[in-house]
């Protein structure tokens, strides 16, 4: 697999040591439990993701001068980490992509979408599901689609700050991030039917 | 959709249903666009239920996912970690 680039291409930026140094305590580290968040729910092992976390803020200070000062530092730790996983823990976990994003384009670009063929599933069910089900169902997601749940569900980026983070257009966010959600949906219209609830049709 | 008003969504060609229901829920959308979904929802029934289940989901990734369980000594340690690596800090 090819090894995605760790910092994008840009203009260097001339900090001092101090200038660094507060840039790295009071725009980087302040994200540190989002961080470990995302790496925890990419690796799904805690001490792969202290290394992830470790790893990434490590290059972080070392590009430190890749970063614009005023720009979103969370977007841009994210992107890092992102990379950093896929190019040194999914060749480790032998997680090979399981989506085939040409068939989830053509989904969303057809005239399919405006049937409304999500899984039935109704807000009361939900409501009772007051334990752990809605991280497991996140975590047992193809970790693609974990990762635009994470961004936006979790961590609130906008679609553009994703594709930036993924080096995807806005278009494929958009289609991935719907596909993700019925897949969410599925899993939790599972939980819902081994809690009692019946699946009726509406 | 046999709304009358105009589509603030797109100004040619229409966007699904999905698509206006993603923008919204995502707080991407226009406070006219909002307005017209709003509106939208109170004559389409699929639409209002989607978005109930959709911002139930939500609000549960954000209250459940996000984090807060998380051990202080575990962000610790890795802050540990950083600074002794990193000789400035």
């Amino acid at each position: 697999m090819e090894e995605l680039p760790i910092i994008p291409d840009g203009p260097r930026q001339n900090y001092s040591d101090a200038e660094k140094g507060e840039i790295f305590n009071q725009e980087f580290l302040p994200h540190i439990r989002s961080m470990y968040n995302f790496a925890h729910r990419l690796t799904l092992d805690e001490d792969d993701a202290k290394d992830l976390v470790q790893d990434t803020y490590l290059k972080a200070y070392r590009f430190i001068e890749s970063f614009q000062k005023g720009t979103n530092a969370k977007a841009w730790l994210f992107r890092i980490l992102k990379n950093s996983f896929i190019n040194d823990y999914r060749k480790k976990i032998k997680e090979p992509s399981k989506v085939d994003y040409q068939e989830v384009e053509s989904y969303y670009n057809s005239d399919e979408v405006d049937r409304q063929i999500t899984p039935d599933l109704r807000v009361d069910a939900l409501k009772d599901m007051i334990g752990d089900e809605i991280s497991n169902a996140l975590n047992a997601l193809d970790v693609d689609f974990r990762t635009v749940i994470i961004l936006c569900d979790l961590e609130g980026f906008k679609y553009e700050e994703m594709a930036k983070i993924l080096d995807i257009p806005i278009g494929t966010v958009r289609s991935r991030l719907h596909r993700a959600r019925n897949l969410l949906k599925e899993k939790l219209s599972e939980y819902a039917k081994e809690m009692g609830y019946k699946n009726t049709a509406s | 959709m046999n709304d009358p008003a105009p589509n603030p969504f797109t100004n040619s060609g229409k966007l699904s249903c999905l698509e206006m229901l993603q923008l919204v829920l995502d707080g991407q959308a226009t406070s006219e666009q909002i307005a017209y979904f709003k509106k939208h929802m109170e004559v389409c029934m699929p639409c209002y239920k989607s978005y109930s289940v959709d911002m139930m989901i939500k609000d549960m990734l954000q209250r459940k996912c996000c984090g807060s369980g998380i051990a202080p000594e575990t962000l610790d340690s890795i802050r540990q970690k950083i600074s002794a690596s990193i000789k400035p800090l």
